[in-house]
């Protein structure tokens, strides 16, 4: 894609990025700070959380998220 | 009528404190962004993926698309996302053992149910008109002039149908011990009024019509007037359900 079509997008993109962006960095931080998991562990929940987007950090918040 | 407004008032505190309710919206968020964007897109990508050998005539994109995109991705996605949320609604509290504590200071069982229903409700109802307002104001944006009939209408028949499956789910929640239970019999459920609409007789009276008919609103195919009695039944559905769980949860051994 040329970058014309690209600055087009732009007002789309950034929010859209913006979104995305916020709930891996949320869902990271609790995998960084809370290292107890329901199963898997720390390196594999970053990984998730970091490169499935949106669906990685429902998951990881409704499955593999540990007690307290 | 207080223990109600403080259990709601926890309640709602509960799902900002456990993410669930910046999933919701994130992803609702993020589904009301991309439905436009992808119907713009599309055609573009499409063609830029062709080879010049073949020739093909893509159509222009309309904000029909855009809400396309929408009533797929609410009704798959969305609904499959606020399902899993809402699996653990009170399995995560009666296996920690903190539900308890209160039942036994008094609080009652119908406020429980009935808190976490609105609750629940609650967050849907945000959620969905987050997205159905992001969805909204790009298609004005990008398709500008282009009108669609009954989107309202066809928005509030998801909206309804989403509280219809909130009300399955609680009823689950009641009957089980753990989540995986409530999203057994809450997808066993779906799939019921998905086999039960394959006889076409039926379909005048499924609530599942809410979900499937948005589409064939928004382009005028279907008549609004049909949609009256799924409507009916759903509610009634719903409320049956409701019911049902404050009555179960009521009996249940905890």
């Amino acid at each position: 894609m040329d970058l014309a079509i690209l600055k087009e997008y732009l007002p789309f993109l950034i929010p859209l990025v913006a979104a995305q962006v916020a709930l891996g960095i949320t869902a990271l931080v609790h995998v960084l700070r809370h290292p107890h998991y329901r199963f898997g562990n720390k390196v594999m929940w970053a990984l998730i959380v970091m490169f499935v987007q949106i669906i990685g950090s429902v998951v990881y918040f409704a499955f593999g998220r540990g007690e307290e | 009528m207080r223990n109600y407004t403080v259990f709601l008032k926890k309640e709602i505190f509960e799902y900002t404190k456990t993410y669930k309710l910046l999933i919701m919206l994130m992803v609702f968020a993020v589904f009301g962004i991309t439905n436009p964007l992808m119907a713009k897109l599309l055609p573009e990508i499409l063609g830029s993926l062709m080879a010049d050998s073949i020739s093909m005539s893509l159509p222009e994109a309309t904000a029909f698309d855009a809400w396309t995109q929408f009533f797929k991705n609410a009704t798959q996605m969305g609904l499959i996302v606020m399902t899993i949320l809402f699996s653990s609604i009170l399995s995560w509290e009666l296996s920690k053992g903190t539900l308890i504590i209160m039942l036994t200071k008094g609080l009652s069982r119908t406020v429980v149910i009935l808190s976490k229903y609105t609750c629940m409700v609650l967050v849907w109802t945000t959620s969905i008109a987050l997205c159905f307002g992001l969805t909204y104001g790009y298609t004005v944006y990008l398709f500008p002039g282009d009108l669609t009939v009954n989107l309202l209408f066809s928005t509030f028949c998801l909206w309804l149908f989403g509280v219809f499956l909130l009300a399955v789910l609680l009823f689950a929640a009641t009957l089980t011990k753990s989540n995986y239970g409530c999203l057994l019999i809450t997808g066993t459920a779906i799939v019921v009024c998905m086999l039960v609409n394959i006889i076409p007789a039926t379909h005048r009276y499924n609530p599942i019509s809410l979900a499937t008919d948005n589409l064939g609103l928004v382009t005028n195919s279907i008549e609004v007037s049909s949609l009256y009695c799924p409507i009916l039944i759903s509610c009634l559905l719903s409320l049956f359900l409701v019911v049902l769980s404050v009555l179960i949860f009521r009996k249940k051994q905890l």
